[in-house]
C-alpha cells in the first residue's frame, strides 16, 4: 500500500517536493488555497539573475506533478497528529490520513500600505514589486512613458519599527532587474534605486548590478523618508544620499516599493492547531540549524521553502528535494518494517 | 451619653482642673521633643537650603505671589484641598481618598483641636517653651485631672470631639493596614516597596493612635474622655485594678512619634511637611532649572511614594518596566544616584500620565528633561542653513489674515492626514497656505523632549519668522507634537495657534463646514501631547459625536493609555513599545467599537500597527462624513 503524504501549500516547494515524492512512489495529496498553482512564481514576470521567463520553470515544475492528487482553492480546515499519522479535513470536504505532511505555506508579502509614508494606495504613481512583475507580464505599459521612476530596498525588510528587523534577500537582486527591466522598457526615463546597501550575494548577481550601473541606472545609498505629490500630480520623492552626506529630493512618475518577505497568515493558521513553534521574525522553527533545517519539532511533519524565513528561488527547489529525501527516509523507518 | 448627662447637670459649676505635676513635666515627653525638634531644624535648614538654590529671579517671583491675594487664596485652598483632604484622590479613588484624608485631616484636626483645648482649659501651658508649649497640648491628657464632679458641658464636649477624631484617624489607619495587605480592595494594582525609613516610620505612624488611645484610656478617669476612651478606661480598670499601669503606654507613644518624626527626613512622609511648599512654589509660576535643586528638591520630597503612578505608568504592561515609574525615579533623586535617574530620565514616554494623576502635583517629566538637558551632548551641529531657508521662505507672496497650516513632519510621513485636512479647508472655502508643503523646519518639540533646549530654539527662531512674515492671524496645526512647543515657547503675538480638531469643531460650530452622522461606532483615542500635554478633550470629541457613534475606551481623557510610540522616550526598545501599543488598543477595544479615530500622526500609525479594527485619522473621519453639497 501507498503511503499518504499531504504536502500543504503549491508555490514551487510544494510543487518540487510533490513531485520527487510521487517519483519516489508515494500518494502525494497537494492542498493550495489559491486557484492557481505556483504561489508567488506564477504571478512573476521573469527571474534574476539571468531574466529567465518564470512561466518557463512553472512549467517545468507543473510537468512533474502528473500523478499528484492536486487540490486548489482549498485551505486546511482542521489538522491533529493521531497516533502516527495526521489527520487533516480540506475545506473541499475531503479527510486525509496522511503518514506524514510537508508545510510549504511559503511567505506573503509585506503590506506596503503599512509605511504610509510611502504612499502606496494613497498616490497612484505608487506601486510595489509585485504590480511591477503584473505589468510586465501583462505586457501592460504606462502612458505617458514615465520620465522618471524609483525603485525603494527594503519596504518592511530591515526595519524594526516595520516589525521585521531581517532582510527579505531577494529584493535587491528583483529591484536591479525591475529596474534594468524598466530602463529597457522605458530609455528614456531616469530610473533610480535607494538602497540601504547591495546584498548581491549569489552567482551572476553581481553582473546583474554591474549592468545595471552601464545602464544609467542611478543608486542613491539612502533610505526614502517621505513621498508626497507635486501639484502636477508627480511623486516628489524626498531621501538621504548618505554618500554625499545630503538631503536629496528627485521629482518621479513612478515608485516601487520592494515589498519584503512575510510569514505566510494561512501557513500559521495550521501551525496553530499543530502547535508548531514560530521564531521571534513569525517564520516556523526548524528543529536545528543545520541538520535537520527540513523538520520540524513534531515527528512526521516537515517544512520546505519560505515558510521558514525568506528564500530565494533556488534555495527553495533544494530545500523542497531534501525534504522529500527527508520525509522517504521517516517513512521507511517507522512504516515498513 | 451618660457623661454628657452628668456633664449637664454639673454645667453651672467651674471648671475643676488642676495639672497633676506641678511644672508640668515627666521624662516619658523626652523622645518626642527630642523628634520633633530634631525635624523642626532639619525642616529649617531644608527651606533655606532650596530657597537658596532658587534663581534671584524666582525668589521674587515667590514673594510676590505671597502677597498678591488671588495667589494667596489659591494657595489656602490648595493647601487646605490638596494636604488634608486629598480631593484629588477622592474623585478618582473614594475609598483610597477617605483612607488618606482621615489620616492627614484627622490628625491635623486633632493637633488643631487639641490646641484650642488647652488654650481653652489650660492657657498657661501655650505661653512659651519653659511651659511645655512644644509638648504640654500632646500629652494634655495626662498632665491634668478633672474633679468629676467638676465637669462641664464645654469640656465634655471636647472630649467627644476628640474621641471622634481619634476613631477618624484610626479608621484610616485601619483602612490603611488593610491596604497592604489588599491593595487593589482601595483600587491600587500596584504599590510601591517601601525603604527601610518608609517602614520605619510606616509602623510608627500605624502606631501612634492606637498608642493613643490606649494611653488616654488608661487616664481617662483623671483626665476625663469621650466615648471610646472612658468605656476602655473602665475595662482597664476591671482587669488591672490600679492606675498605675499606665505610664508605660505614655512612654510608647511619645517614643513612636519621636521615631516617627526622627525617621520623616529619610522617609516617604516627609511630603505632609513639603507638600505646601511645593503648592507655594507652582501657585507663584516657579519651573523646574535644575534636576535636584530647588523647585526638584521641593518636589523630591514632596513626592509621597503612594505609587498611583506606578499604574498611571503605560510601561507598566511589564512588570519589569515597573522600576521606570516616577515614584521610584523620585526616591532615586533623592539618594543621588544618578546613575539609575539618568537610566530612568531617557527611558520615560513623556506621556505625562504620572503628572497627571498625582496626587501632590510632582512634575516629573519636567525633571527628566532637566535630566536630560545636563547630558554631555557632543554633537555639534550646524543649524546655519536655517537662516538660508527662513530667507526663501520670506519671499513667498504674503498674505494678510489668512490661515497657515503647518503639518510638521510627522504629518508628512502621513500623506493621508494632510490629504484629509487640505480637504476640509477647501470644502469650507477657507484661504489658507500650506507652510511646509515641500520643505518645512522641525517645531523643535523633539528636540526639546531630548533636552537639546539650545538647538530647540534655533528651529524655534526660524520657525517664527516664517510664520510672522507669512502675514497670519491664524496657525493651524495637524500634529499635536507641534502643537504643544508652538503654544508654549513661540511667541506670537496676535496669531492664533491652533489643533486641527479645535478648528473644525469651530468650523461646525460656526455652520462653516457640514457634515452628516453615520452609524459607525469609533472610540476616540486622547494623544499625549493634545490631552494632557494642551487639555483639548472636548473639541474632538464635539466632532465626533457628530460624524459617529462615540463609544468609550477603558482608560480615556487624561487616563489615556499612551500609544508606546512617542517621542519622548530616548532608550526604550521596540518591542517593550509594541506592548505598550497593544495595552493602549486593548483599553480602546473596550466597547468593541468599528473603529479607532485618533488626532495624532504617531498614535496613528503606532494604534494602527496592533488595532485589528480600521484606524482613523481625526480629519479623515470628518472628510468621510462631510455632506455632499460642500464637498467642492
Amino acid at each position: 500500500m501507498k503511503n499518504n503524504i499531504l504536502v500543504i501549500g503549491g508555490g514551487p516547494a510544494g510543487l518540487e517536493a510533490s513531485a520527487v515524492l510521487s517519483r519516489m512512489g508515494y500518494n502525494v495529496i497537494l492542498a493550495e488555497k489559491e486557484k492557481r498553482l505556483g504561489g508567488h512564481l506564477a504571478k512573476w514576470d521573469r527571474l534574476f539573475p539571468d531574466q529567465t521567463p518564470a512561466k518557463e520553470v512553472l512549467d517545468g515544475l507543473l510537468d512533474g506533478i502528473k500523478d499528484v492528487k492536486c487540490f486548489t482553492e482549498t485551505d486546511v480546515n482542521s489538522i491533529n497528529l493521531l497516533d502516527r499519522s495526521f489527520n487533516a479535513m480540506l475545506s473541499n470536504g475531503i479527510t486525509i490520513l496522511a503518514d506524514a505532511v510537508l508545510l510549504a505555506s511559503g511567505f506573503d508579502m509585506f503590506k506596503a500600505e503599512k509605511k504610509e509614508e510611502y504612499g502606496y494606495g494613497i498616490y497612484e504613481g505608487v506601486m510595489t514589486n509585485a504590480d511591477m512583475e503584473q505589468a510586465f507580464r501583462e505586457g501592460k505599459t504606462f502612458s505617458p512613458a514615465p520620465k522618471a521612476i524609483g525603485f525603494v530596498h527594503c519596504v518592511g525588510s530591515r526595519d524594526e519599527k516595520a516589525g521585521n528587523p531581517a532582510c527579505s534577500k531577494v529584493c535587491c537582486a528583483t529591484a536591479v532587474k525591475q529596474a534594468i527591466e524598466a530602463k529597457e522598457l522605458y530609455p528614456d526615463a531616469n530610473v533610480y534605486c535607494f538602497y540601504m546597501d547591495l546584498r548581491m550575494f549569489g552567482r551572476h548577481y553581481e553582473d546583474l548590478y554591474l549592468r545595471a550601473q552601464k545602464s544609467g541606472i542611478r543608486f542613491i545609498r539612502g533610505r526614502v523618508s517621505e513621498v508626497s505629490e507635486t501639484a502636477e500630480g508627480r511623486l516628489l520623492i524626498k531621501a538621504e544620499d548618505t554618500l554625499s552626506s545630503r538631503p536629496v529630493k528627485v521629482t518621479l512618475d513612478r515608485l516601487v516599493l520592494m515589498a519584503g518577505m512575510r510569514p505566510s497568515e494561512a501557513g500559521h493558521k495550521v501551525g496553530r492547531q499543530l502547535n508548531l513553534s514560530v521564531e521571534e521574525d513569525g517564520f516556523f522553527s526548524a528543529r536545528d540549524g543545520f541538520l535537520s533545517l527540513q523538520k520540524s519539532k513534531l515527528p512526521g511533519l516537515f517544512y520546505a521553502g519560505a515558510c521558514t524565513g525568506p528564500k530565494t528561488l533556488p534555495d527553495t527547489l533544494h530545500e523542497a528535494r531534501s525534504a522529500a529525501m527527508e520525509i522517504d527516509r521517516y517513512i521507511k523507518e517507522n512504516f515498513r518494517k | 451619653m451618660i457623661h454628657l448627662l452628668s456633664a449637664a447637670v454639673h454645667q453651672i459649676t467651674p471648671e475643676g482642673i488642676i495639672d497633676r505635676y506641678p511644672n508640668s513635666y515627666n521624662h516619658f515627653v523626652l523622645p518626642f521633643v527630642i523628634g520633633i525638634t530634631f525635624i523642626l531644624i532639619y525642616l529649617l535648614i531644608g527651606l533655606i537650603r532650596i530657597l537658596y538654590h532658587l534663581s534671584g529671579e524666582d525668589r521674587i517671583k515667590l514673594l510676590k505671589s505671597l502677597f498678591n491675594p488671588k495667589t494667596a487664596w489659591k494657595n489656602i485652598k490648595d493647601i487646605f484641598c490638596d494636604c488634608l483632604l486629598h480631593t484629588k484622590i477622592w474623585k478618582r479613588k473614594p475609598l483610597l481618598g477617605y483612607m488618606h484624608s482621615a489620616i492627614a485631616f484627622g490628625w491635623f484636626l486633632l493637633i488643631v483641636v487639641g490646641h484650642i483645648e488647652v488654650w481653652l482649659f489650660a492657657p498657661r501651658h501655650l505661653s512659651g517653651l519653659t511651659e511645655g508649649s512644644l509638648y504640654y497640648p500632646i500629652f494634655y491628657r495626662f498632665f491634668i485631672w478633672i474633679n468629676p464632679a467638676h465637669e462641664t458641658l464645654r469640656g465634655s464636649l471636647f472630649f467627644f470631639i476628640m474621641d471622634f477624631l481619634l476613631l477618624y484617624v484610626l479608621s484610616g489607619i485601619g483602612l490603611a493596614m488593610f491596604k497592604r495587605v489588599r491593595s487593589i480592595a482601595l483600587g491600587m494594582r500596584h504599590t510601591t516597596k517601601p525603604s527601610l525609613a518608609d517602614r520605619v516610620a510606616l509602623y510608627c505612624l500605624w502606631l501612634i493612635f492606637p498608642l493613643r488611645l490606649l494611653a488616654e484610656g488608661f487616664t481617662a478617669d483623671l483626665s476625663g474622655g469621650g466615648f471610646l476612651t472612658r468605656p476602655l478606661n473602665w475595662v482597664f480598670r476591671a482587669f488591672f485594678g490600679n492606675e498605675l499601669n499606665f505610664l508605660p503606654t505614655w512612654w510608647a507613644y511619645s517614643i513612636v512619634l519621636g521615631l516617627f518624626f526622627a525617621a520623616m527626613p529619610f522617609s516617604r512622609y516627609m511630603h505632609i511637611l513639603t507638600e505646601p511648599l511645593l503648592i507655594l512654589f507652582r501657585n507663584a509660576g516657579l519651573k523646574v532649572r535644575h534636576p535636584r535643586k530647588g523647585f526638584a528638591e521641593a518636589e523630591i520630597y514632596a513626592c509621597s511614594s503612594c505609587g498611583l503612578c506606578l499604574d498611571a505608568c503605560p510601561m507598566n504592561v511589564q512588570k519589569k518596566n515597573l522600576k521606570y515609574s516616577s515614584v521610584y525615579f523620585m526616591r532615586f533623586l533623592r539618594r543621588h544616584n544618578n546613575k539609575k535617574t539618568r537610566e530612568i530620565a531617557d527611558k520615560c514616554l513623556m506621556c505625562g500620565k504620572c503628572y497627571a494623576l498625582c496626587p501632590v502635583g510632582v512634575n516629573s517629566p519636567a525633571i527628566r528633561r532637566a535630566i536630560r538637558e545636563t547630558r554631555n551632548n557632543k554633537i555639534d551641529c550646524d543649524y546655519s542653513y536655517l537662516d538660508s531657508y527662513a530667507e526663501k521662505c520670506s519671499e513667498n507672496p504674503k498674505s494678510t489674515g489668512k490661515i497657515l497650516y503647518f503639518a510638521g513632519c510627522m504629518s508628512h510621513l502621513t500623506p493621508r492626514i494632510i490629504k484629509s485636512v487640505e480637504t476640509i479647508l477647501k470644502a469650507s472655502g477657507q484661504d489658507y497656505e500650506f507652510m511646509d508643503r515641500n520643505e518645512g523646519i522641525c517645531c523643535g518639540r523633539p528636540l526639546m523632549l531630548a533636552g537639546r533646549t539650545d538647538a530647540a530654539r534655533k528651529t524655534i527662531e526660524a520657525n517664527s519668522k516664517i510664520i510672522k512674515d507669512s502675514g497670519c492671524t491664524t496657525l493651524l496645526l495637524s500634529c499635536p507634537i507641534c502643537l504643544k512647543v508652538f503654544k508654549e515657547e513661540y511667541a506670537l503675538k496676535g496669531i492664533q495657534v491652533i489643533h486641527y480638531t479645535q478648528f473644525v469643531d469651530k468650523l461646525i460650530k460656526e455652520g462653516k463646514l457640514k457634515v452628516s452622522k453615520s452609524s459607525s461606532a469609533i472610540v476616540y483615542h486622547d494623544p499625549c501631547e493634545l490631552g494632557r500635554g494642551c487639555g483639548i478633550y472636548e473639541e474632538p470629541r464635539n466632532v465626533l459625536k457628530a460624524v459617529a457613534e462615540l463609544k468609550k475606551a477603558s482608560k480615556e481623557r487624561d487616563e489615556s493609555i499612551c500609544c508606546g510610540y512617542s517621542l519622548g522616550t530616548l532608550t526604550l526598545d521596540e518591542k517593550d513599545k509594541a506592548k505598550i501599543a497593544e495595552s493602549s488598543v486593548t483599553s480602546l477595544m473596550a466597547e468593541n467599537p468599528e473603529q479607532i479615530v485618533t488626532a495624532c500622526p504617531l498614535c496613528y500609525r503606532a494604534i494602527r500597527s496592533k488595532a485589528e479594527v480600521p484606524v482613523k485619522d481625526f480629519a479623515e473621519i470628518v472628510c468621510e462624513n462631510l455632506e455632499n453639497n460642500d464637498k467642492n
